[in-house]
């Protein structure tokens, strides 16, 4: 199977129904992506896959064959992606920080479609979990980067 | 008294007595077995109980017969019925609690009409009346497979829970007279023998109508075979709706081909559909295990039973997600868009699709299109059951969401689901949601898968 990851291709010998998640951390040992649930309830694994969010523990990789898959180790080689992570880093959103490459790509995701998001935009989009909390910090973060005060280098 | 009732009496009261004496002689005597003469067996070749080992996949014994965690072939299970709970009998060569001492005409009378050694009739929960189809070459082989091929273990039967006197099993007797087809499977000569063969399975062996023929009010399937159009059109049972198995444009099989069929009952799924619900199960322990050709019988058998168009009424043609579902501020004002986004969109695909074989789509599905929610509630509060194919569990599993969504929350989702993409089903309703919760519970992710080697 190749698959086109983070502009590189990679030829990974698993089973058409194996889970993107299963291929990205065990084949190609890029564990950025977190394995939360395994059920895709919690956002954990969250990549973008076509510049959407998708949750990588319940894509089949052949589902994605041909895609252009993002994960979080070249999330910051995408200018809005960088500024997501500058801003991350300024509002020191992560505790844990086990949930926060999920978040970030659906953060990402989110401002990509709509880059001045509302509270109840937030809220519709920003479903990942996050067992320290950070839901705050997170909204917080994502208004910053919607009045647009948080460049790439800040 | 006069003598004109001296007369009456004289002869009402002998033949009230030759009646009831002949009532009772019929209710409990033993029907005919085609084995009755023979005698004691020689021993099985060991080819006879790998045969019946086989008929034992295509008739699922196992799948009532045993619980999570007991012995294979013990019973046990419970079964409700709107007068009390049944459970499945031990069917293990045990003499004492089991089916040891059963002689292979004794073996035929439970299987084929019902009839228990001792004479007591057997609930048509045990589908007999299907059974009765199994030809006397398949009955001798699974009689040499339980006998010689199960482990016998010592398990006594629970009592049923059904209060007298209800729990009369006598009646049984007439209702098989109405009832229960008595006959061996017969070839319709007009026929080809793969569609023979498909008939046999389905009607016999399979007992799919069991499950997907809607029954009456005595508890009879409405139709046994092919000649009646009710025959697998779908019905409601234990909380799942099980889907018509026949042409049905919408509600049946009518889009699938018989390659699609093939592959659902060979591997547990396809692109319309991957089994749920109590299919799982027999899907786990019986269909997998057919022959392909036994599977390709089915499929061509299946793809011969016309479907009500008229029911089904407009065709179903997949229509796209509104644009407003996808906006983060749009869906907020569509009931159970969110949650769909939310809970569902990720696995299911915002367009409602399913990802392949691999997670099926919502649009255009059976249980999207019939007008009972029981199927898409129940899966929605109970997630399914592991389909283990070939001894390889699924990647992809539908979880419960009883405790994360509540029951408004459900109907809402289900709403938006059977009213997308060209699906048209009515609301679903919060009380329906609220009343399958208290009867259900969570789908296992351990289960039972019959090793019988
Ligand atoms: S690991 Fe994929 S959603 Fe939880
Ligand atoms: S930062 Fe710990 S789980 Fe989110």
């Amino acid at each position: 199977m190749e698959l086109n990851i983070n502009g590189i291709q990679h030829h990974v010998d698993v089973e058409p129904d194996t889970p993107l998640l299963w291929a990205l951390r065990d084949d190609l040992a890029m564990t950025g992506t977190k394995y939360g649930c395994g059920l895709a309830q919690c956002g954990a694994c969250t990549v973008l896959v076509d510049g959407q969010a998708v949750r990588s523990c319940v894509t089949p990789v052949e589902k994605v064959a041909g895609a252009s898959i993002t994960t979080i180790e070249a999330i910051e080689q995408d200018d809005l992606g960088k500024r997501v992570v500058a801003a991350w880093v300024k509002h020191q959103v992560p505790q844990c920080g086990y949930c926060q490459s999920g978040q970030v790509m659906a953060a990402t995701s989110l401002l990509r479609q709509v880059p001045h998001p509302t509270d109840a935009d937030i809220d519709a989009a920003m479903v990942n979990l996050c067992r320290c909390g950070t839901y705050n910090a997170i909204r917080a973060a994502i208004h910053d980067l919607a009045s647009g005060s948080t460049d790439g280098g800040a | 008294m006069t003598n004109r009732l001296k007369k009456i009496f004289a002869v009402v009261i002998p033949a009230s007595a030759v009646l009831a004496a002949g009532a009772a002689w019929f209710v409990t005597r033993l029907p005919a077995s085609s084995f009755e003469k023979t005698g004691s067996q020689e021993e099985p070749s060991a080819q006879l109980v790998a045969r019946g080992e086989y008929v034992s996949r295509l008739t699922d014994c196992v799948a009532c017969h045993s619980v999570p965690g007991g012995a294979a072939y013990t019973g046990g299970l419970k079964m409700v019925t709107p007068m009390g709970a049944i459970f499945a009998t031990n069917i293990t060569p045990d003499r004492e609690t089991g089916i040891g001492a059963y002689t292979l005409a004794d073996f035929d009378r439970a299987l084929r009409s019902g009839v228990a050694k001792d004479g007591h009739r057997l609930y048509p929960a045990m589908p007999y009346p299907s059974y009765a189809k199994l030809s006397d070459d398949d009955v001798k082989a699974l009689y040499a497979y339980f006998m010689k091929g199960v482990p016998a273990v010592h398990q006594e039967n629970r009592e049923s829970t059904i209060p007298w006197p209800l729990n009369m099993r006598w009646p049984l007797a007439f209702w098989n007279v109405v009832f229960a087809p008595s006959d061996v499977y017969r070839p319709d000569t007009s026929k080809d023998a793969q569609w023979n063969r498909g008939a046999y399975l389905v009607e016999g062996a399979g007992h799919c109508g069991a499950c997907h023929t809607p029954r009456s009010l005595a508890f009879n399937e409405k139709g046994t075979d092919s000649h009646s159009a009710a025959f697998v059109s779908g019905a409601l049972i234990d909380g799942w709706f099980a889907p018509s198995l026949r042409n049905d444009p919408n509600t049946g099989l009518g889009r699938w081909s018989e390659d699609d069929i093939f592959r659902f009952l060979k591997t547990g799924r396809n692109d319309h559909a991957v089994v749920f619900g109590s299919m799982t199960e027999a899907f786990n322990n019986s269909t997998q295990f057919f022959s392909d050709d036994d599977l390709r019988a089915v499929a061509h058998y299946l793809k011969s039973l016309p479907g009500n168009a008229q029911r089904d009424g407009t065709p179903w043609k997949y229509e796209p997600t509104q644009a407003a579902v996808v906006q983060p501020a749009g869906r907020q004002g569509i009931p159970g868009a969110q949650t769909y986004m939310a809970k569902c969109s990720f696995c299911h695909g915002t367009d409602g699709r399913g990802q392949g074989q691999w997670v099926p789509p919502l649009a255009g599905a059976a249980s999207s299109l019939v007008p009972d929610s029981s199927s898409s509630i129940n899966v929605t509060l109970n997630g399914s059951g592991r389909v283990v194919a070939a001894g390889v569990p699924d990647s992809y599993r539908m979880p419960s969401y009883r405790e994360q969504l509540s029951d408004g929350e459900i109907a809402d989702v289900l709403t938006f689901i059977r009213s997308s993409w060209g699906n048209r089903q009515p609301p679903v309703a919060k009380g329906d949601v609220k009343k399958l919760r208290e009867q259900t519970v969570p789908a296992s992710s351990s289960p039972v898968i019959l090793k019988t080697r």
